[in-house]
């Protein structure tokens, strides 16, 4: 993915771009928000990472008058702000999505992941398919072969989410976020309890296992061990 | 006080705008009262000499001017202040106590005042007729007392006009001053707070009054500000204490790696563990911040009419599965209507921690129990367990930071989520109860539903 990373941190943006670039993405650095906005609306990019304080223009502001121009490129926000009010007025102004520093590289990676398939994964898909699993978006059912699976409400929204961003890594928050609108961080591991759950209902009895947990980053769903 | 000083007070600008309006509204009143009175009083003169020619000329009719003449002679001097005339075609007086003048008929009046009544026609006001005989007839009334009265009314309007203002103004400076003293308290007051005296507040005395009622909620609002002030004092102090240890901790293992070298691997272990320390100082200093963030009181403004019943049924599916797995049973008994005004996103963390620490602290086996109700105007929830529960002595300190009972020293956790808890119900502005179970421990929330 080609990725323009708006950040004035010389220390933050370093530890980002290596981290990008090791997962195989072109990074450019841009150090203001108005360098920001020029290159952002100049060339095409796969995705935006921006820092909400930025000398010039800030975070915000940038993003605001990228999308008042038509610009719809994803754009990820990373911030030390970590108030409510702050990622609700983040993603307000045109954010996909939001992070708050510090935080684990896996995070990230996992996020622009995410981000970088939006695009190409429709909204009015209404079938999803990993290898034998497949879930039908209208009829709400979930079937792997041939046999039916019977599934809560918020589990089908758990398996959704992991189908929609099959192949990538989905982290603990993101599905918190996602599949339960929690914000914050619950200290008992209730996504661990869930994910077994699926688990349970998803792969047993089966010799391929599709749930996959990713160490110390989150879990996967594909086809392949 | 100097009296610019006192000028400058709108309460003194406004007493002058006062001040003339009154006198306006004196002015147009006196007008209004003084033509009405003129016109009533030249009507009745009017009436009088009227019927007083009638007669005249009733008791001459068909008598020749000599008959008339003896007529009038006879009745001057009857009545004080009547003015009789009768003059012939040639303007000459035949009879009358006035004389000769223009004949004119109809109204006629010679004003005049009453401070000279010398001359003869001053202020006399009458109707003269034609007769046949070319001769004219005119009967007129002394208009001194009108006079009089006019100027009588106008005297007394222009003292009491005068006497008014003069009220109006003195007032005004009066009220200014009292007003001048009541706000140099409240600025005095706030200048004493600017120069460091945070205990002081304004005198309210007790008259509940709009000045009252301003210091009032002035002083309210300072003891907010200091309430928040000392709640900021206590997380830096807090984190000063508690986070030292970590730090410490921290410090101590990684320089014990460095002193005893080691391979690749032993490093990773280090480092490992290093980074899971620094991820929960971290995460403390999160929850620090999001608790501080909550106390201020901004959040408010997000306030939102929400279902209670479902945002309860989210965090217990939430926190269903970690339950069973830990061996606890869940009992839920949600009533209806449970609208409350409130931050959504702040309750369901508010719920969620109290289940996290039913869940992490009662034993295998144990039965979490969920009950939302409303009661009027009230909504009550409570999340109730039969694990340990907390003693009575130590209820009251488990809301504050960092403060953990013994027993769940082992288990993992910051001592910062009941203080959120109490953060949000304060928001709420409610409490967070924490009463016996018997056994166990029963938290209760008692939030103002909404109405319809």
């Amino acid at each position: 993915m080609r990725i323009l990373l708006v950040e004035d941190d010389a220390e933050s943006a370093n530890y980002v771009l290596q981290g990008l670039q090791e997962a195989g993405h072109n990074v450019v650095i841009v150090r203001d928000g108005r360098d920001g906005l020029f290159q952002a609306a100049g060339q095409e990019w796969d995705l935006l990472i921006v820092d909400r304080m930025l000398p010039g223009l800030d975070g915000l502001g940038m993003v605001r008058t990228l999308r008042g121009g038509g610009i719809e490129t994803p754009v990820l926000f990373l911030t030390t702000l970590g108030g409510i009010d702050d990622r609700v007025n983040g993603l307000n102004a045109g954010a996909d999505d939001y992070l708050v520093k510090p935080f684990a590289f896996s995070e990230l990676a996992a996020r622009v992941a995410a981000l970088g398939r939006r695009p190409r994964r429709a909204a009015q898909d209404t079938r999803l398919k990993v290898a034998d699993l497949e879930m039908d978006l209208l009829a709400r059912t979930v079937r792997r072969g041939s046999q039916p699976i019977e599934l809560q409400p918020r589990e089908f929204l758990l398996l959704e989410c992991l189908m929609r961003h099959a192949e990538q890594v989905v982290t603990r928050t993101m599905l918190l976020e996602q599949v339960w609108d929690f914000h914050f961080d619950p200290h008992t591991n209730v996504v661990e309890s869930h994910i077994s759950r699926l688990r349970g209902k998803i792969d047993k009895g089966h010799s391929i296992g599709l749930i996959h947990t990713v160490r110390g980053a989150g879990y996967c769903l594909r086809a392949t061990a | 006080m100097q009296l610019p000083k006192l000028l400058r007070t709108s309460s003194f600008r406004l007493t002058l705008l006062y001040a003339g309006l009154t006198g306006a509204s004196f002015l147009l009143l006196f007008g209004v009262v003084f033509w009405s009175t003129t016109r009533f009083m030249d009507r009745q003169i009017d009436i009088t000499v009227a019927s007083e020619l009638s007669e005249i000329e009733a008791d001459a009719q068909d008598g020749d001017l000599e008959h008339l003449r003896g007529i009038v002679q006879g009745m001057i001097g009857r009545v004080p202040g009547y003015y009789y005339l009768l003059q012939d075609a040639t303007g000459k007086v035949l009879a009358g106590n006035l004389s000769a003048i223009d004949p004119l008929p109809g109204v006629r009046e010679w004003p005049g005042s009453a401070k000279h009544p010398k001359h003869p026609f001053s202020g006399l006001r009458g109707r003269g007729v034609l007769l046949a005989s070319g001769a004219y007839l005119f009967v007129g009334l002394s208009a001194h007392q009108l006079h009089e009265m006019r100027e009588m009314v106008a005297g007394s309007f222009l003292s009491g006009l005068g006497l008014a203002i003069l009220l109006a103004l003195g007032g005004g400076a009066a009220m200014s001053l009292g007003v001048l003293r009541k706000i140099e308290a409240v600025s005095q007051t706030s200048r004493d707070i600017v120069g460091g005296d945070l205990q002081r507040r304004i005198p309210v005395r007790g008259s509940g009054d709009e000045f009252d009622h301003l210091a009032t909620s002035l002083n309210v609002m300072l003891d907010r500000i200091q309430t928040l002030m000392e709640g900021l004092r206590q997380v830096s102090t807090d984190i000063a204490h508690d986070l030292r240890t970590p730090l410490t901790r921290l410090r101590q293992r990684l320089e014990l790696a460095q002193r005893r070298g080691g391979d690749e691997r032993a490093f990773d272990v280090v480092l490992e563990a290093t980074l899971r320390d620094i991820d929960t100082i971290l995460e403390t200093f999160g929850a620090l911040l999001r608790i501080a963030q909550i106390e201020s009181g901004a959040r408010k403004a997000g306030f939102a009419m929400l279902d209670l019943g479902e945002l309860l049924h989210t965090v217990i599916e939430v926190y269903q599965s970690a339950l069973e797995e830990k061996g606890q049973t869940l009992g839920t008994n949600i009533g209806a209507d449970l609208r409350v005004r409130g931050d959504r996103e702040l309750l369901t963390q508010l719920f969620a921690n109290l289940m996290e620490n039913a869940i992490r602290h009662c034993p295998a086996g144990a039965h979490v129990e969920v009950s939302a109700h409303r009661h009027g105007a009230r909504v009550e929830v409570a999340v109730a367990d039969n694990g340990p529960g907390i003693p009575a002595e130590l209820r009251p300190k488990v809301l504050q930071r960092f403060f953990r009972l013994e027993t769940s020293r082992t288990t993992p956790g910051n001592g910062l989520g009941l203080s959120l808890v109490a953060a949000v119900a304060a928001l709420h502005e409610t409490q967070i109860e924490l009463v016996d179970n018997a056994p166990g421990l029963r938290a209760v929330v008692d939030l103002p539903g909404a109405t319809a």
